[in-house]
């Protein structure tokens, strides 16, 4: 036999649930904007019906169903899309970073341009010219000096302001793999907060976005896997539980950065060598030898590889030409007819400076004569001159870095090339990574994304549900009201 | 697939973004007149630039070298020139003092006016350019004549006594190409030679000591001697002239081809800028414009 009030119950069950549901449909909207929100939706479900099997079932037409209960508010997002993300953004990270580095190296070398190393040597090629047409002349004596004294500057501003970036790319570093323990910090804040709410079967939502967005700024500084560890007790199926996050390298290794299931954070730490100043990525006592993906292999690249080999380039050069050039002008003889002095020196402080930082032109203003213009010592030969500027376009032998290379220009123009070509790859590739990037982004928004147009439609279905609901009761308290106040009153 | 406001708005955004840093492109370029700004906007421009530009600057240094070389060959052009004048009069002088139709004064006018013209062939040795004696080989800071050890510099010379010819023959050479040099002094020891001063010592001596007719017009051989080597040399120097003429025609060539090729290289195409500029221009004016129309409504204007 059922309850008289049976009814009732159903009704109260659907205001309650309807009522749940225009809840977390204000909470959708209240997010609408809000970084990492994945939309929330209620999963509704009937409650058992009446009757149930039973030894002393009641007789009925059949079952009847007792109404609605809110079983889970769940978040709507797709696994694989936050894998999607979190690859591309990786990408976009290394690339990013490497064509920002490249693009630094580029400004500051400045070529082609007015102000650019190769200018300063066909400036220096030129006043050398000039000098074999008039090598009795003191002006344009004065004017080797002058543009040797740029030529070394140049070598010097660009090989300091190479090194000034790379202390920046260092300082970077640095701050990145702070980041990194930041965010390892955050997300075993999290998991410990998740695991308190998970095994009493609650589904915590809100904090899974929260750690979900932080993995996601995670990825875009460092390849990383995340595997779920199970919270235990009572936690639902549906339940998402700690994740354990390692950084994997492409060689293979994994290491663990927050650790789910002891709920530990690791720190990520960064060295730097003291001779030559690359940089050594260390976590949980391991050394990381493969690449780590992200900004932070982007920057390492750029100090360990990058930077060095240009500032190399500088440095080779400047030696082989300083040696090339003294050796010609030794050779030669002065406005006073002496041999033998030198153009340039090097001196690098006993190896604590580079050598391209350190090249100086040794003649004082007063020591113009000693520029070697003359093969014999005659005063109007300017043959040496001539051999002086072949140096710059002469073929050159470099310490077995290029021997194909014509000149000292082109072989700085090999190197520009090399660099231009790299950061041309890395700005394609930092630009192609950002569109994959987001265009995962769409398909995950489309999926969790919260529409407004959909919560008001459902806003109005739910206060319908709700209002209908409403009606329902009134309807059964005119029912009982029959029953109660107007039934068993004939004669009266 | 479900697409979301939010969605729209972060696509509108990025579009509009991409879209201003296509204009910011051609608006560089069109400020620039440059394709590229840096080289990893085209590596191959860019290094091809850097080559170029080379080219270009040699081109004109070597241009700026053909002016030095000039100078040098017009000058020892025009002093030839007079050189050769002042021994066609002394060859007059003497085929006139030769005849002996001559009394002693008359020789005597004769033996001065010699003694004026071996001044004058003195200093024209001595000629000076741009403070270089040009007549002296490589040796530029010095004499090409001396009397009794003594720098005369370009003053006229009393050459009775201790003449002293400086024999420096070296080249003075101009680099006017790539590994092309070009001599461009003539050699002053073809020239003036210690026996062409000698020579006209002896004459100016002879003729005032009244040496016989057959004695002076001995010197006529000497004099066409020395007239035929100062005359050699200036045909060489005028075919050195020639070749560093046909120098300079190249390099105007080369010149124009370097710069054509430098502009084709990396100077922007303005048409075809403007074009795309005005295109990128619409497309960005519809984009706004769409942005506009399809942000503003949602649901909330029509539900009641």
């Amino acid at each position: 036999m059922r309850s008289t009030f049976a009814s009732l119950e159903t009704a109260r069950r659907a205001l309650f649930a309807q009522q749940a549901a225009l809840q977390t449909t204000a909470h959708n909207i209240a997010n609408a904007n809000t970084p990492g929100y994945s939309r929330q939706r209620v999963n509704f479900s009937t409650t058992l019906p009446y009757a149930t099997p039973g030894f002393n079932n009641p007789v009925t037409a059949g079952q009847m169903g007792t109404g609605v209960e809110a079983g889970t508010v769940q978040r709507i997002r797709r696994d694989f899309l936050d894998i999607q993300y979190r690859g591309e953004n990786t990408k976009y990270g290394y690339w990013g970073a490497r064509s920002q580095a490249l693009s630094k190296m580029e400004n500051i070398l400045k070529e082609p341009s007015a102000n650019g190393l190769s200018k300063a040597f066909t400036r220096f090629w030129e006043s050398l010219e000039d000098l074999s047409n008039n090598p009795e002349n003191s002006g344009t004596r004065a004017t080797v000096r002058q543009r040797g004294i740029a030529l070394a500057n140049t070598f010097r501003y660009l090989s300091n302001s190479l090194e000034q970036v790379r202390g920046d790319i260092q300082n970077q570093l640095e701050v990145s793999v702070k980041e990194v323990n930041a965010l390892a910090d955050q997300i075993n804040s999290l998991n410990q907060q998740i695991s308190q709410v998970e095994p009493h079967g609650y589904l915590a939502n809100d904090l899974y976005d929260k750690r979900d967005l932080l993995v996601d700024k995670l990825s875009n500084l460092v390849n990383v896997e995340v595997t779920p560890v199970d919270s235990g007790g009572e936690a639902l199926d549906i339940a998402e539980g700690r994740y354990t996050i390692k950084i994997v390298s492409d060689t293979g290794e994994k290491i663990t950065l927050v650790d789910g299931k002891n709920l530990r954070a690791h720190h990520l730490e960064v060295a730097f060598a003291q001779d030559d100043g690359s940089a050594t990525f260390t976590l949980n006592d391991k050394v990381i030898n493969g690449s780590v993906s992200g900004k932070l292999q982007g920057l390492k690249e750029a100090n360990n590889t990058d930077y060095p080999e240009m500032l190399d380039h500088l440095d080779t050069m400047a030696s082989d030409f300083v040696a090339a050039f003294n050796s010609v002008q030794e050779s030669g003889y002065g406005l006073n007819g002496e041999t033998g002095y030198q153009f340039f020196e090097i001196q690098t402080n006993g190896g604590e400076q580079r050598v391209a930082q350190s090249v100086k032109v040794v003649l004082d203003d007063d020591e113009l004569d000693h520029i070697a213009a003359s093969n014999d010592g005659s005063a109007g030969d300017g043959g040496n001159a001539i051999d002086l500027a072949d140096v710059i376009t002469g073929s050159i032998e470099l310490d077995g870095v290029n021997t194909t290379v014509k000149d000292y220009k082109n072989y700085y123009e090999s190197v520009i090339g090399s660099m231009a070509v790299e950061a041309q790859e890395a700005d394609r590739l930092s630009e192609s990574s950002l569109i994959l990037r987001q265009s995962a982004e769409k398909r995950r928004q489309s999926v969790s994304g919260v529409s407004i147009d959909e919560e008001m439609v459902n806003l109005i279905k739910f206060q319908h549900a709700y209002n209908a609901a409403g009606r329902m009761v009134t309807v059964v308290d005119e029912t009982l009201n029959r029953i109660i106040n107007q039934m068993g009153l004939v004669g009266r | 697939m479900r697409v979301t406001q939010s969605m729209l708005t972060t696509s509108f955004l990025r579009n509009l973004s991409d879209s201003y840093q296509r204009l910011a492109k051609y608006q560089n370029q069109l400020a620039t007149g440059k394709k590229i700004t840096r080289p990893s906007d085209d590596p191959v421009v860019a290094t091809l630039g850097m080559e170029y530009r080379t080219n270009l600057s040699h081109v004109e240094q070597y241009q700026r070298n053909l002016s030095t070389a000039y100078k040098w060959m017009d000058s020892s052009e025009d002093a030839l020139k007079e050189a050769t004048s002042v021994m066609q009069r002394v060859y007059e002088l003497t085929v006139q003092a030769s005849n002996g139709t001559y009394d002693a004064s008359q020789r005597e006018d004769v033996a001065t006016e010699i003694g004026q013209l071996k001044k004058q062939m003195a200093s024209i040795a001595n000629t000076r350019v741009a403070g270089k004696y040009i007549f002296n080989g490589t040796d530029t800071k010095g004499t090409t004549v001396t009397v009794n050890g003594t720098e005369t510099k370009a003053k006229p010379v009393d050459l009775s006594a201790g003449i002293r010819v400086s024999g420096n023959s070296d080249a003075v050479t101009i680099e006017v190409n790539d590994g092309i040099e070009v001599r461009v002094n003539v050699n002053p020891t073809e020239v003036f030679t210690s026996e062409l001063f000698q020579g006209l010592t002896d004459l100016q001596g002879d003729l005032k000591n009244g040496a016989s007719p057959e004695t002076i017009g001995g010197y006529l051989s000497d004099i066409k001697a020395q007239l035929d080597n100062i005359v050699s040399e200036r045909a060489e120097l005028g075919a050195r002239y020639d070749r560093v003429e046909m120098v300079e025609k190249r390099l105007g060539s080369q010149k124009v081809i370097a710069s054509q090729i430098l502009s084709d290289n990396e100077d922007v195409d303005l048409e075809k800028v403007i074009m795309n500029l005005k295109i990128q221009e619409s497309v960005h004016r519809a984009a706004l414009a769409t942005g506009a129309r399809i942000m503003q409504p949602t649901l909330m204007d029509f539900l009641r």
